[in-house]
């Protein structure tokens, strides 16, 4: 699971949530003969007046103290006082909520000893419970307040009283009508229960040719007193409340408290009808086994297609918890289950809910966050793949932009109509539900599968275009071949470690200029890509495959890689890839390129058998790529500059198209260059991955001397995986890269190219090594380009040779790790010697940081110690001169 | 008569609230004197907003290319998103983009610890935040109640936008217990943006006839057909306040030759600051009804005096006419001798009188939310108008004639004689003048006072907004809303008076209405005759 999501800290962009008083004049919405009135500056009643009326489509009276900058300077009781009246006078009602806001809080007023006081005045009014509830608009939303709202009415109105048999019911924000269902349940076990709050009248009446200026339905006060005698309450919120109307009256009066979970899904709505018979004693009617029956023959219909959603839920802490539950039950992943209240037990909650289908499915990307907007949430969204919304009208703006299907719930709904009476609750309401979501998938099925499929599994393969020979070559069993060689190819899968790939060089030209490349052939003493030995022919390309097979059995990958494009010498390209595919049908061929001829060669490539290419795209720009791009040799002409940037640019994104639409594997590599592409990267990733890229790997880049970018600062490690780290929120991303030379064998951490050379020269290692005399160092790096490592950390070293100002790089070597923690440290002794013993041949030794037993050893065999942080190259330059 | 019917709704009143609201009802005819622009009365419910919404609302909120910070608690700034139907599209004008951020809502979410210890700190973050990632021409920060009382300095914080964020930035202190109702923060508003946008540009018009739109937010695609209009007869929208306005837009401003004012409450601080610190002129005009459209476009064309333009005007309009002329004699057989009430805005319950008489339908009741004295009796009464302490808390701004920019584009000689042709400028004369004698006025209408004359007057039409349009649908009358129009429009121009016509002819006679009586209830349940029903 992922739970780290990146919001902003500071800036709500596109919230989903509300404030406290709206949940407290909801709550009061419930009661009969009510009235709110909030404490504050009149906007704050208008505004809500306004979202409530176009959710329910009823008239939302809410009364405001329009308190002005006089009431803020010498406080609002006057205003409270005189509005108090006011309402009484013109409404009459019976019970009056007095909700504070923002204003009323912050200037800490005081609505509890102001009420006393209006009693005092106006004592003909004592007969009017007026209720205060502390509702700033910062303290929390509306959910938050809405329970804080119950509660208070709970602990104004509800008195000792005589035992009763009735129940009391407590609910979150649910629509009227599903709240009827409740009462209407209730009521067929004969049971008598008491509403907190009862919404089901009040905000969905019916059409009267009179307009009642009180809700004339909910409960009435003389029900919320009899609540302390009450039989039970029950609770259906699915969490602990830190304002619990149940745990009040418990704590209170000793009314047991039961706390079900909301009746939506099956579990859920079994648990509810249980808990109905058990309260009542009643058998649960056959009518309700009908129900459960078609509710369930409705999840089995529909499972194969709720299975394809990938869902985001959001909204109030309940509703959250008890969709998730509907949709686990059906198969439904919930990639994004979020809440917009700060609410930290959801957490848990939904963890062991989403988990188990998680791991049955294979999908460890879901994300549970609290505190959410909805910008955050559309990133999620979209990482997670998400093909279904589900919850209020405020996702449209998703839904619209990333053409996500929303199944509308909770409140508000505002771009629909219908808000007040949507159902979630009982066997009914879970159906309707559930074919809302069952069929927001399939709508998004029935829309694409034409033409969708005939591209996926159709268009282009061989039967299309009349050739029969390849007809059991289906695209499904493809897909699965070119799915395990990823598995067992060293670049794209860091498992596969073991596994060993070749770099055939046949592929010498160039027709893109990089600045940061100067292609030299024969120059083994750099190891980065686009450097290589020798160019072969693809006979000889063929020859070495064979003889390299022999020696490493475990070779699975055969790889282009240049050291010039490798479609830009496509004849030779494809001649070698021809010889190998005849001689073993097996192997796994990949290629590299810079993507300018993509397009014109992506479907012989295919045919080829090629299954995995990397693009290296630096820029989705053209404006930057001007900056990388010296030129591009294209179609017998040069071009440049930003037009050179938009001819690659579209040849590349045209060509990785083609190729991921027919199941290859698209890396990209994007080499990170400082002040010029760095910002941009992740830009390039998210278009990778709308592409439909497998990995994107982010490189450093390697200053080589000649090239435009010799003295461009090359990104550090640390750089380089902050933004790897960042894009790894967009798609996966290659940590493991050692940026191979064109020529590579071996394994990735263990490249016996050297010796492969040298053997197949004729010519003996140790003897090209006798033949210099000049200065050798060895050299401690983790980057390959950098004086980067401590000395005691070393697994390998980098031997360069330096003669007459140039620096020449031999090879690596691996020693034992000098320093690998306390237990070893009795045999550190012989480590150091043996360690001094491999680099006998170096008159010095390189390293960031060194400590001074070794420093000490060293010296003694007459091994000079530099300790320092830079370019190697430059390094070995400075210690030979200080030498 | 109606005399009476005020006494039968005040009668309900305690003597208190009766004294209180009596000077707000007035008996066209009868009576030439209104009190408005007043405290709200606490406790009745009131459909007037706050200071914020007034300026983030309905101001500032559509211009397009500004990104907004509300700095608050959050219901603030959720309340505020997408509420009004101000549309508006991110354009390219002359290689200058206006980016779209009316689909966003950026809120500082203030907390508790917020509340206590201050809240500039995460302003400040916030207004990073917006920076790095959406990098707007412009940010705004407005607000919310409790920041001016913890004393959060949001000016201060737009200083350092500014200056060590390199991003143009303005702040408007519009917390919503300022003044009594929307108004005010219309007035902080226009304020800040005569101090820190207009005038900041340097892009001349390219024509002589240049103009402003001032007080047109594009509801429902208004501003857009009125727009269009002006195009057609060739004159140029230099920009438009706000309604699918930019701020790339409104900082050339000051450099047209005529602002058209629409909605006279909201704006009318910008045109008239404008006519003094650069000279130019505004005239009144109102693009929504027939007659009063083709008025406006003449107006323009008298003003700029240009033959060829004049003739260009009278092209479009005849055209425009023509085009619609079928559809609204229909709908007006359809609609002829209903009435209205109306009761929405500073200035639309005046506006849709007019459309309504061009369908023949009489307006009965007509009231604003949150105008002045200026809106109901005309600008003459302006300096009879006594400031109370709640205006004297929002800053009157004077400006100065600017020395580059002030310029006079008619003699006094051109004027006088425009006045002769009735093209009257730099003024309104308010709603009262075009009522009916015998018809009401009410300002600050509450819900009790909306039910109430809704019972006795029993209009066939009653124009709100959501929150007091179902007193009168749920009891069988027909209901529009001119906030956000239900979704429909424009109706604006000619073409917006047909979609108008169309509206009220399907909700007058919508086939619902004829089931409402049960057939098994023999008495009938609504007395008189329902909106349509013949």
């Amino acid at each position: 699971m992922k739970t780290k999501v990146k919001p902003l800290v500071s800036l709500n962009v596109n919230p989903c949530k509300m404030c406290m008083p709206m949940g407290a004049v909801t709550a009061m919405y419930g009661i009969k003969k009510s009235m709110s009135i909030l404490h504050g500056s009149q906007g704050c009643s208008t505004y809500i007046r306004r979202h409530m009326a176009t959710h329910y489509n009823e008239p939302v009276d809410i009364a405001s103290t329009s308190l002005t900058e006089h009431g803020t300077v010498y406080g609002g009781e006057e205003n409270l006082l005189k509005g108090l009246k006011n309402l009484i006078e013109l409404y009459n009602p019976e019970v009056i909520g007095v909700s504070t806001t923002c204003l009323s809080e912050t200037i800490g007023e005081d609505i509890a000893r102001m009420i006393e006081k209006f009693y005092e005045l106006n004592p003909e009014y004592a007969y009017i419970r007026i209720i205060p509830i502390h509702s700033p608009g910062y303290g929390g939303t509306q959910f938050d307040g809405y329970f804080r709202g119950l509660y208070q009415i709970v602990s104004h109105l509800a008195r000792e009283c005589e035992k009763n048999n009735k129940i009391n019911v407590v609910t979150g924000m649910q629509s009227p009508s599903d709240i009827r269902f409740l009462k209407k349940e209730f009521a067929r076990f004969g049971l008598e229960a008491i509403f907190l709050s009862d919404l089901s009248d009040n905000l969905d009446g019916g059409y009267s040719e009179k307009y009642s200026r009180l809700p004339s339905g909910g409960t009435s006060v003389s029900e919320i007193e009899q609540m302390g005698g009450a039989a039970c309450t029950v609770e259906f919120v699915g969490m602990d409340l830190e304002y619990s109307p149940g745990q009040y009256l418990a704590d209170r009066f000793g009314v047991p408290l039961k706390k079900l979970m909301l009746p939506v899904g099956l579990r859920d709505t079994d648990e509810f009808y249980r808990g109905l018979s058990e309260l009542s004693g009643m058998k649960i009617p056959e009518e309700v086994e009908l129900e459960r029956g078609r509710y369930l023959d409705a999840m089995i219909d529909s499972h194969k297609y709720s299975g394809d959603g990938r869902a985001v839920i959001y909204g109030d802490p309940d509703f959250v918890l008890s969709t998730v539950r509907l949709c686990v039950e059906n198969g439904v992943m919930p990639v994004v289950a979020a809440t917009g209240s700060t609410c930290k037990m959801l957490k848990p909650l939904l963890e062991k809910e989403i988990k188990p289908l998680g791991d049955m499915i294979f999908e460890e990307n879901y994300c549970i966050v609290d505190d959410i907007d909805f910008k955050t949430m559309e990133e999620l969204a979209v990482s997670g793949n998400a093909n279904l919304m589900i919850g209020n009208s405020d996702g449209r703006r998703i839904e619209e932009n990333m053409s996500i299907p929303l199944v509308r719930r909770g409140f508000p709904i505002h771009d629909r109509v219908g808000g007040q009476r949507l159902r979630m609750l009982g066997f009914a309401g879970s159906l309707m539900y559930l074919d809302e979501i069952t069929n927001a998938v399939l709508a998004c099925k029935e829309r694409g599968f034409r033409k969708e499929l005939y591209n996926e599994y159709y268009k282009d393969t061989p039967i299309d275009q009349g050739i029969r020979e390849e007809v059991l070559d289906t695209a499904a069993i493809k897909k699965r071949e070119i799915e395990e060689k990823t598995k067992t190819h060293p670049c794209y899968n860091c498992g596969a470690h073991e596994y060993a790939r070749i770099h055939l060089p046949v592929a010498p030209h160039c027709n893109v200029q990089c600045n940061y490349c100067v292609r030299k052939f024969d120059c083994p003493n750099e190891s980065r890509p686009g450097v290589t030995t020798k160019v072969m022919t693809p006979e000889e390309a063929f020859d070495r495959y064979i003889s390299v097979k022999e020696k490493v059995p475990n070779l699975s990958v055969v790889g282009i890689a240049g050291p010039g494009d490798a479609l830009a010498n496509f004849g030779d390209t494809k001649r070698t890839l021809e010889l190998i595919r005849e001689y073993d049908p097996k192997v796994t061929f990949c290629l590299s390129t810079n993507g300018l001829m993509l397009p014109k060669y992506a479907d012989e490539l295919i045919k080829l058998g090629v299954s995995h290419v990397t693009v290296t795209i630096n820029a989705v720009d053209p404006r930057i790529s001007a900056k990388i791009y010296k030129f591009i040799d294209y179609m017998g002409i040069r071009f440049t500059g930003e037009n050179a940037g938009a001819i690659l640019l579209s040849n590349q994104l045209n060509g990785i198209r083609l190729l991921a639409s027919q199941g290859i594997i698209c890396k990209v590599n994007i080499v990170t260059l400082k002040g010029i592409n760095d910002t941009h990267i992740p830009e390039v990733v998210s278009k990778m991955k709308s592409l439909g890229c497998y990995v994107t790997n982010i490189m450093p880049m390697i200053p080589v001397k000649g090239s435009a970018f010799e003295n461009l600062v090359p990104a550090s490690n640390k750089e380089v995986n902050a933004i790897r780290d960042i894009c790894g929120e967009t798609m996966l991303q290659m940590y493991h890269c050692r940026q191979c030379r064109a020529d590579a064998v071996g394994r990735l951490d263990n490249d016996i190219s050297l010796e492969v050379n040298e053997k197949q020269q004729g010519e003996p290692a140790e003897q090209s090594r006798d033949q210099e005399q000049s200065a050798r160092f060895a050299v401690a790096s983790k980057s390959g380009t950098l004086v980067d490592q401590h000395f005691g950390q070393i697994q390998e070293v980098y031997i360069y040779e330096s003669k007459n100002d140039e620096v020449r790089f031999v090879e690596r070597r691996k020693i034992d790790q000098y320093c690998t923690g306390a237990e070893n440290c009795d045999h550190k002794e012989g480590k150091i010697d043996s360690i001094i013993s491999m680099i006998e041949d170096c008159k010095g030794v390189i390293a960031m940081r060194i400590g001074e037993e070794p420093r000490n050893k060293l010296t003694e065999k007459g091994i000079f110690v530099y300790p320092t942080y830079d370019r190697i190259e430059d390094a070995v330059k400075k210690a030979t001169s200080m030498i | 008569m109606s005399e009476g019917l005020k006494e039968k709704v005040l009668d309900k009143y305690s003597a208190r609230v009766y004294k209180n609201r009596k000077p707000h009802l007035v008996t066209v005819g009868e009576e030439t004197e209104i009190t408005a622009n007043t405290r709200t009365i606490p406790g009745i419910i009131t459909q007037r907003g706050c200071c914020y919404a007034g300026c983030k609302g309905v101001v500032l909120g559509p211009i397009k290319d500004a990104a907004i910070i509300v700095h608050g608690p959050i219901g603030c700034s959720y309340y505020a998103w997408g509420t009004r139907r101000h549309k508006a599209e991110s354009d390219i004008r002359d290689n200058e983009e206006a980016d779209c951020y009316l689909e966003y809502c950026f809120s500082t979410d203030m907390q508790e610890a917020d509340i206590v210890f201050g809240g500039e700190k995460k302003l400040k973050q916030a207004a990073q935040e917006i920076v790095d990632i959406f990098k707007p021409k412009i940010v705004m920060i407005c607000s919310t109640c409790p920041v001016g009382l913890i004393g959060d300095d949001i000016n201060a914080v737009a200083k350092w936008i500014e200056s060590d964020l390199g991003t143009k930035a303005i702040s408007f202190s519009c917390e919503g217990y300022k003044g009594v109702s929307q108004s005010a923060g219309h007035h902080i508003a226009n304020n800040q943006l005569i101090r820190y946008v207009i005038g900041t540009g340097d892009k001349e018009p390219k024509t002589k006839y240049s103009v402003n739109v001032l007080g047109e937010y594009n509801i429902g695609g208004d501003g857009w057909e009125v727009e269009k209009l002006l195009k057609r007869c060739g004159v140029e929208v230099v920009s438009v306040f706000t309604g699918g306005g930019s701020y790339r837009d409104l900082k050339n401003s000051h450099l047209a030759n005529l602002n058209l004012v629409q909605c006279h409450r909201s704006i009318n601080y910008v045109a008239d600051m404008m006519k003094d610190k650069y000279g130019i002129d505004w005239i009144k005009v109102n693009f929504v009804g027939i007659e009063s459209t083709a008025k406006a476009l003449r107006d323009v064309g008298e003003y700029f005096g240009d033959e060829q333009l004049k003739k260009r005007i009278e092209e479009v309009i005849a055209d425009e006419m023509s085009a619609i002329a079928d559809d609204v004699s229909y709908y007006n057989s359809k609609l002829k001798g209903k009435t209205a009430a109306l009761y929405v805005g500073g200035s639309r319950a005046h506006h849709y009188q007019v459309l309504l008489k061009d369908f023949g339908i009489e307006t009965v009741l007509a009231g604003y939310e949150f105008a002045h004295r200026d809106d109901y009796e005309g600008r003459e009464v302006i300096p009879s108008i006594k400031t109370d302490a709640d205006s004297k808390n929002i800053e009157s701004l004077e400006v100065e004639a600017d020395p580059k920019h002030y310029r006079v584009f008619l003699t006094d000689e051109q004027k006088a004689e425009l006045d002769n042709k009735g093209v009257k400028l730099n003024y309104y004369e308010g709603m009262f003048k075009g009522m009916n004698d015998g018809s009401i006025i009410c300002d600050d209408l509450n819900h009790f006072e909306t039910e109430e004359f809704l019972r006795v007057l029993k209009p066939d039409i009653f124009f709100s907004g959501i929150k007091d349009k179902f007193v009168a649908q749920k009891s069988g009358m027909l209901s529009r809303q001119l906030h956000s129009y239900d979704y429909s429009g424009p109706y604006a121009g000619f073409k917006g008076a047909v979609n108008f016509g169309h509206d009220l002819v399907m909700g007058l006679y919508t086939p619902a209405w004829s089931y409402i009586r049960a057939p098994w209830k023999s008495i009938p349940s609504i007395e008189g005759t329902l909106g349509g029903a013949e």
